[in-house]
């Protein structure tokens, strides 16, 4: 295979990847804009998703579609269990607003030790495993390029989850009363939305889309306790959107899962590894706002 | 107590007990206390940039890293000898601290967390790839510390000096925190505006404090070598900051008695789980998240708190 069909492959692969990313991304953004909580147990989230999913199929042996209704259920009622009994109660004690913020993400923190701990214990995790394909079949040739099914089912899975978040926040009422909580908490509390609840919920609704990602990643990757160390490339990726353009998120994510592969070709394999840090470091240091204009992301969300 | 008298009384407690300890406690004993007397350093490094300035800085992991390659490797590849080299590598990670600082004390709470997160698993990822200097994931074996001509091979050699070195980070620690710096760092934690009108150079108090404490997580990584034999590079990862981290939390941020309580606690803890029948170790870091995410939520100034307020009720 020559050079440049490499880079095809592996633009085409980049932007399977990306998707995933760019929903973890998405996880935490939401999150970020409606609470102010820097989430770092969004990996924990993807990983709990997975492993739910392992469960499930390997006790009732139930299909993939149902797994993929059945999972979110849980991670959600995870996510506002979290909001719930612990943020809120955080808030309540609240001294400085700088300080509140430094206790968020250490609560954050804390989560993401006890949903590691949790998998560490429970059984299954000795061994490292991996989800069974999403869809089997012949790969698709193109030309030279091989395009695995399971990749389309990936995509148009992410890209489904996207448009319903799209639709959630833009076109219904619920979506507004979540853009209204997010940019004036007061303001929205004046006007009657239970900020709280919706609080609660959109901590449920990242945790949900977390954990459609785990699923889709746990086919492709092995699985293990500490798979959520992925959720740097969401970082990386929300970075590129300046952590608040829910658009930026989509485009960061999928521009990483490219370079990534791209730093695997031209660089080095090794350097894969260090590629989110690298990015984080220097959109901050360049661009720490983004590179997606405010009012675009002010219209989305 | 006037301070000059309680650095002095607190050295002297601390470099008795490192003299005394190491004849009459078992040899795991005399280890766990060098290992927690080694994170009591690291937590204080810690909690100097968080607990006293309120900067999240994530960086910690990665200058403490630097201290245990930086002393390990001048006295392995150049003979320096530890007395010397110590301080060398400590300095290295302060001049490092800062060179990150200045960039990225500009961000906000969230973007600086991020950034020194990212730089901390840059440099892991040096420790790990690095070969021709760090061995890489292998990880590196060290030679015994020279001290004064005595090698020092064991933990119950190694105690006395970690206690004289832990004597000294204390007392620097107590006139930092009486010191105009010092009430600057709380300063600017409380409110950056006010500090800032009350003509705090709040730009350059983060800098200090980041670098400050990148000087003691060098000194932490410093000691680590003179009572461990071995260096894995993946032992320097978040899993460790996370840790440290807990234990300033725990026990209370912001000051020196809640911290070294924390460091106790949670130092322990482990142990105690796997003296229980039936050894509970696995469940380990779930009940860290738990007692982490407790303190959080019930007594955010940590155990510390718990006392400072039923004293103040009273």
């Amino acid at each position: 295979m020559g050079l440049f069909n490499l880079i095809l492959q592996g633009i085409i692969s980049g932007v399977v990847t990306g998707c995933v990313y760019a929903l973890v991304a998405l996880s935490l953004v939401i999150v970020y804009k409606a609470t102010d909580v820097v989430n770092f147990a969004g990996g924990e989230l993807v990983m709990i998703g997975a492993y739910i999913g392992l469960l499930l199929l390997m006790w009732l042996d139930w299909p993939y579609v149902v797994i993929f209704l059945i999972t979110p259920v849980f991670t959600y009622a995870l996510g506002v269990l979290f909001s719930r009994f612990a943020l809120e109660k955080i808030n309540r004690k609240k001294t400085t607003s700088s300080t509140v913020l430094v206790s968020f993400v250490i609560a954050t923190i804390a989560l993401s030790d006890m949903l590691k701990g949790i998998v560490r214990v429970i059984p299954f995790t000795e061994e490292v495993r991996r989800l069974p394909p999403l869809f089997s079949g012949p790969p698709l040739f193109l030309g030279d390029l091989v395009i695995q099914p399971q990749d389309i089912v990936i995509v148009v899975v992410a890209s489904l989850v996207m448009l319903m978040l799209w639709v959630l926040f833009g076109y219904t009422m619920v979506g507004k009363a979540l853009r209204a909580t997010s940019q004036n908490e007061r303001a929205a509390s004046l006007i009657g939305i239970p900020v709280k609840s919706v609080k609660s919920a959109i901590w449920g609704l990242s945790a949900m889309v977390a954990s459609i990602a785990g699923l889709l990643l746990a086919p492709k990757l092995l699985m293990t306790p500490d798979m959520g160390n992925m959720v740097m490339l969401a970082f990386a990726a929300a970075i590129i959107g300046g952590f608040s353009s829910l658009p930026g998120c989509v485009v960061g994510g999928i521009l990483l899962g490219i370079v990534q592969n791209m730093v695997g070709i031209f660089i080095s394999p090794q350097a894969i590894a260090v590629t989110p840090f690298f990015v984080i470091m220097l959109v901050l240091l360049i661009r720490p706002q983004g590179f997606f204009d405010k009012t675009l992301a002010y219209k989305k969300v | 107590m006037s301070l000059g008298r309680q650095q002095l009384l607190i050295g002297v407690i601390l470099v008795a007990l490192g003299i005394v300890l190491p004849a009459c406690v078992p040899e795991y004993f005399i280890y766990l206390l060098n290992l927690l007397m080694m994170y009591l350093i690291l937590a204080i490094g810690l909690d100097i940039v968080m607990g006293w300035s309120g900067q999240f800085a994530f960086a910690h992991i990665a200058f403490y890293g630097i201290g245990i390659y930086g002393t390990a490797l001048l006295h392995m590849r150049l003979g320096v000898p530890f007395i010397l080299g110590m301080p060398l590598a400590a300095l290295l990670a302060a001049l490092i601290g800062y060179l990150i600082a200045v960039p990225a004390t500009k961000l906000r709470t969230v973007y600086l967390a991020l950034s020194t997160f990212a730089f901390a698993q840059c440099a892991a990822w040096v420790f790990r790839t690095w070969e021709s200097l760090t061995k890489g994931p292998d990880g590196l074996r060290m030679t015994p510390t020279n001290l004064f001509g005595f090698e020092v091979v064991n933990d119950r050699q190694a105690m006395p000096v970690i206690a004289v070195i832990l004597a000294l980070v204390i007392a620097a620690t107590l006139n930092l925190l009486h010191s105009k710096l010092g009430r600057d760092f709380f300063a600017v934690r409380d409110n950056e505006n006010v500090a800032l009108a009350s003509g705090v150079d709040v730009k350059a108090t983060k800098v200090w404090a980041l670098t400050i404490s990148a000087f003691y997580a060098g000194v932490a990584g410093g000691v680590y070598t003179l009572f461990q034999s071995y260096i894995n590079p993946d032992n320097i990862d978040v899993t460790l900051l996370v840790l440290i981290l807990s234990m300033v939390v725990v026990g209370g941020s912001g000051s020196l008695g809640g911290v070294s309580i924390g460091v106790v606690v949670l130092g322990v803890l482990p142990e105690l789980l796997r003296a229980a029948p039936k050894s509970l170790l696995i469940w380990q870091e779930f009940v860290y998240g738990l007692i982490l995410l407790l303190a959080i939520i019930y007594s955010p100034k940590g155990i510390w708190g718990l006392f400072t307020r039923r004293r103040e009720k009273t």
